[in-house]
């Protein structure tokens, strides 16, 4: 039984107890309700016609508005924001009504209510414009503007080898953190063993983690691993190879994969880390008690008990995964040819480069399907092991 | 001076008395100097300010740029009383490449903000983000800074959208705009008969390459390639041999194999300007009449071929497909990788007065490569007859004036008077001859005498100046057009190169197809009959 539907019980004299029955209303949740509303019907009428009348001058002036910029009719606003300005009073009038209507239960809405309006309102309305966008052919440079092209887009997109390239480049970037996995988990370990300076390696690996990916891809991918001056470069060259890190398209897949690796593992293996140290020690004790050797200990006992914990990592790794571009723009710009191409960096390029934002907005509404659906399935088939085992 | 004469000024200039009478003292004054005293201060001045820092001295920093842009005062204080736009702040939008640019322009304006009393507030952009940056303002109606630094290029999405403030009579004799080189002069600047624009840079790619590279007892034996088919030879015969400067392997021309927000697409052009520019019509790059693409045609598929004859030797230095021109310029020619180089004509002044330049004693400089033939796009052959044509490439940067001002007449006045000062005769004059961002542009610029009092090298300044000349006043120059959307066909054109150049294309063939079709898909997005009217007019055709 929740706490919320469990009866309160307490003592009161005659005068309080008089008086509480008094203040409250008896129907529905007890807890919360101090005072008894009397709303009048006329009060609950004013609040309807509020937020009724609010909603459909909003409506009325983005139809207007929409007749308007389509040409239909010759006068109009210059600019939507009278229509957001309406918007902005009707979701006033909504908060404003649930205390005329409602009351007491009003104003617990309105703890809520606003911010859920703002969200919905940055989330929702950017949708729709971005699904409108998607289905026109608006380049940025057209005196027309947007011009909505049917299915186009979406034909481009399926026979646009380089989006498809980009998509396969993801699977290789995403089976990368199995590798980054199994370096964190080992790295965990090693900082959860009783090892000299413990404090100070923790520090030290976190460090990579605290650098902005475009910091990393300057310093490491532009000036290190640069060809003529870099250190790493002349270091190679004194050994007698010639370095070439980006010229390759394996090569340059593998050191953007390294690079966006250096700086994500130690996300990975702080949250492993912190794994490990829940571990309950009573059993990892047993098990050395009844003569399990190290890797039993952890084949056996360890790395179960951690499933929930990698799992839970690797989910967050991958969807970090799926927004890699940031590296990738500033190194290689997606070369050689695409071969570092991630999605989010191939539609970087699309819709800035090229300013060709319909398309670039319907290859990023694609994605973002496409991710929906992944990671729904991913998370569906790693719930069982989500949970620690009994 | 009349009573009523001097009302009327007080009142059109906003002067208090004392302020007028100052002035009047100082005409007078002015006025009973000899003209030839005159002249001798002002070219003391040109002469004073070349020698901040002075050639050999490292590079300028921003007390020198504040310095030069202090003693280049004098034609503001002509037209603006101190503390004239006291209250007025103003945002410049431009670019921040090798700190240069927007880092100067600050040094520069410095003093004129005391002087004139307004405030500057900057948008910094890098190279590759500044064409998006610049689409994304117009297109959203996001128009958020006054004064633009901006090239010729972007005049269709920005003087014919009539985002632009157009230029006081006052303007154009602050700056003297005759003394701009022709190609210059109008129509460039100029949209519908309105003139918008204060060049400070005119541009040109050049050919800038090492002497310690050419000779009879050089690596390469051989004399300085003048054509394409050379420049391809010689960088084919160089693979396995040794830098002689830097012990380093030594390569040939530097082609860069990365986009850069656009202007990557300059340096194929280089190439196939001499491929493709036929003296007998001033359309390159589209088929006046209908805008159909002319990137597929022979002369640019050579162009591409060439490129990728040169992957294919291993002509270039190691990891080229990540480099762009910027890394071509700046990590290689000027840091001693490579011998041959097509750069806008700064990279001359700079391998001279730049601290990361280690070639300043080795470098030559010429005019874009010839070919030994010709496509003629009109007849559809090639002609066996050698063909010059200077890439005229980006038109120089200019300072524009944004429509925003135009309410208000004190903040017109003072956006004005600061892109004024910027396009200023002596100040450019320092621009070009230190690093800046910019390079020679006006008339006035080519006299060496004044080169060679800064510190440069008599011969070397000839060479490097007359490169430049000769480009700009070459009767076949490759002028670009001035259309909307003109960047977006470079940048899909680079980002189709960098496929085709990484072999994810069959062939130079099918890699310009595939820019034909982008360019062709542009053309109908941004309305294929208003981009032919527009593309003739940009072509005086």
């Amino acid at each position: 039984m929740s706490l919320i539907s469990r009866p309160y019980i307490f003592t009161l004299n005659s005068a309080q107890s008089t008086r509480y029955r008094r203040t409250m209303n008896t129907d529905g949740d007890l807890l919360h309700t101090v005072t008894a509303d009397n709303i009048s019907d006329s009060r609950r009428r004013l609040g309807k016609v509020m937020v009724w009348s609010t909603a459909l001058l909003c409506l009325a002036l983005a139809l207007w508005q929409f007749a308007y910029q389509t040409g239909r009719i010759e006068t109009g606003f210059e600019t939507w924001r009278p229509i957001l300005f309406a918007y902005v009073l009707w979701a006033t009038a909504l908060c404003a009504a649930q205390v005329i209507v409602n009351g007491e239960k009003g104003k617990r809405t309105l703890f809520v209510l606003p911010a859920a309006l703002f969200v919905i309102s940055l989330v929702v309305f950017p949708l729709l414009f971005a699904l409108y966008i998607s289905f026109t052919d608006w380049n940025l440079a057209s005196p027309n503007g947007p011009q909505p092209n049917s299915w186009d887009n979406l034909v481009q997109m399926w026979n646009d080898g380089f989006y498809w390239n980009a998509l396969k480049n993801m699977v290789y970037y995403v089976l990368a953190v199995s590798v980054e996995y199994v370096i964190a988990f080992g790295l965990a370990m090693l900082l959860n063993a009783q090892i000299r300076a413990r404090k100070f390696f923790r520090v030290v690996f976190l460090l990579p983690l605290m650098l902005s990916p475009v910091a990393v891809s300057w310093m490491i991918g532009k000036s290190m691993l640069e060809v003529r001056f870099g250190p790493i470069s002349r270091l190679l060259r004194e050994f007698g190879v010639e370095p070439s890190f980006f010229g390759n398209p394996e090569i340059a897949r593998f050191m953007i994969m390294a690079m966006d690796a250096w700086t994500f593992i130690p996300f990975m293996m702080i949250m492993l880390l912190a794994g490990l140290q829940a571990l309950p020690r009573e059993v990892i004790e047993a098990s050395k008690v009844d003569g399990a050797t190290g890797w039993q200990g952890f084949k056996e006992v360890i790395f179960p008990l951690m499933l929930p914990v990698s799992v839970t990592a690797i989910v967050i790794r991958i969807i970090f995964k799926l927004k890699l571009a940031d590296v990738i723009i500033n190194v290689t710009s997606g070369g050689p040819g695409g071969a570092t191409d991630s999605v989010t960096s191939f539609i970087f390029r699309e819709y800035r480069d090229r300013s060709n934002v319909g398309y670039g907005t319907l290859l990023a509404m694609v994605y973002l399907v496409l991710i929906v659906i992944f990671v729904t399935l991913l998370l569906k088939l790693v719930s069982r092991w989500m949970e620690r085992p009994a | 001076m009349k009573v009523e004469l001097y009302n009327y000024i007080k009142a059109a200039q906003k002067m208090n008395r004392r302020n007028m009478l100052k002035g009047s003292a100082a005409l007078g004054a002015m006025a009973m100097m000899p003209k030839t005293a005159m002249a001798a201060s002002h070219s003391n001045v040109r002469a004073e300010i070349l020698k901040i820092p002075g050639v050999g001295a490292g590079s300028p920093t921003d007390s020198d740029w504040q310095k030069v842009g202090e003693m280049c005062l004098g034609a503001t204080k002509g037209n603006v009383a101190e503390g004239e736009f006291a209250g007025v702040e103003l945002t410049f939008m431009g670019l921040n490449n090798q700190n240069l640019h927007n880092f100067l322009f600050r040094g520069f304006l410095k003093p004129w903000e005391a002087y004139t009393g307004a405030k500057i507030n900057w948008i910094d952009l890098a190279q590759a983000d500044y064409n998006a940056r610049l689409q994304q303002s117009i297109a959203t109606g996001t128009v958020d800074f006054d004064i633009i630094e901006m090239g010729a290029p972007f005049e269709g999405d920005v003087l014919g959208k009539g985002l632009a403030s157009e230029m006081p009579e006052w303007v154009k004799e602050q700056i003297d705009m005759d003394d701009y080189v022709d190609y210059l002069k109008a129509p460039v600047g100029t949209w519908g008969g309105k003139t918008y624009r204060i060049s400070i840079d005119g541009d040109c790619h050049t050919f800038a390459y090492r002497k310690d590279y050419f000779g009879p007892d050089s690596i390469t034996g051989r004399e300085v390639p003048t054509t394409w088919q050379e420049v391809n030879e010689v960088s084919k015969e160089l693979v396995g041999q040794e830098d002689p400067l830097t012990g380093l392997p030594a390569h040939g021309y530097l082609d860069p194999l990365k986009g850069w927000g656009g202007f990557g697409f300059y340096f194929l052009e280089n190439r196939a300007s001499a491929y493709a520019k036929h003296p007998n019509s001033p359309a390159w790059l589209f088929e006046p009449d209908t805008m159909k693409p002319m990137v597929n045609n022979p002369a640019w598929v050579q162009a591409i071929q060439d490129v990728m004859d040169l992957i294919e030797a291993g002509a270039y230095p190691t990891d080229q497909i990540n480099a762009d021109p910027g890394t071509t310029a700046f990590q290689q020619f000027l840091a001693g990788t490579g011998s041959m180089l097509m750069w806008w004509g700064d990279v001359g002044s700079m391998a001279r007065t730049s601290d990361t330049s280690v070639v300043g004693e080795v470098a030559s400089f010429g005019i874009n490569p010839a070919s030994d033939r010709v496509y003629n796009a009109q007849s559809g052959a090639w002609e066996e007859t050698r063909n010059e044509a200077p890439n005229m490439a980006y038109i120089g940067w200019g300072v524009y004036v944004m429509a925003t001002v135009d309410g208000d007449e004190k903040k017109k006045k003072a956006a004005w008077s600061a892109a004024a000062h910027l396009g200023g005769k002596d100040l450019s004059l320092w621009a070009s001859a230190y690093p800046s961002g910019f390079q020679p542009y006006r008339n006035s610029h080519f006299q060496f005498d004044e080169w060679e009092e800064a510190g440069y090298d008599r011969a070397y300044v000839e060479d490097y100046l007359g490169s430049n000349a000769d480009s700009y006043n070459h009767p076949n120059a490759a002028i670009e057009p001035r259309i909307p959307g003109i960047f977006q066909y470079y940048s899909v054109a680079e980002d189709e190169l960098a496929k085709g150049y990484a072999g994810q294309y069959g062939s130079a063939q099918e890699t310009a197809d595939a820019i034909a079709a982008a360019w062709e898909k542009i053309t109908d997005q941004i309305g294929r009959d208003s981009q032919i009217a527009l593309y003739k007019a940009s072509i005086g055709m």
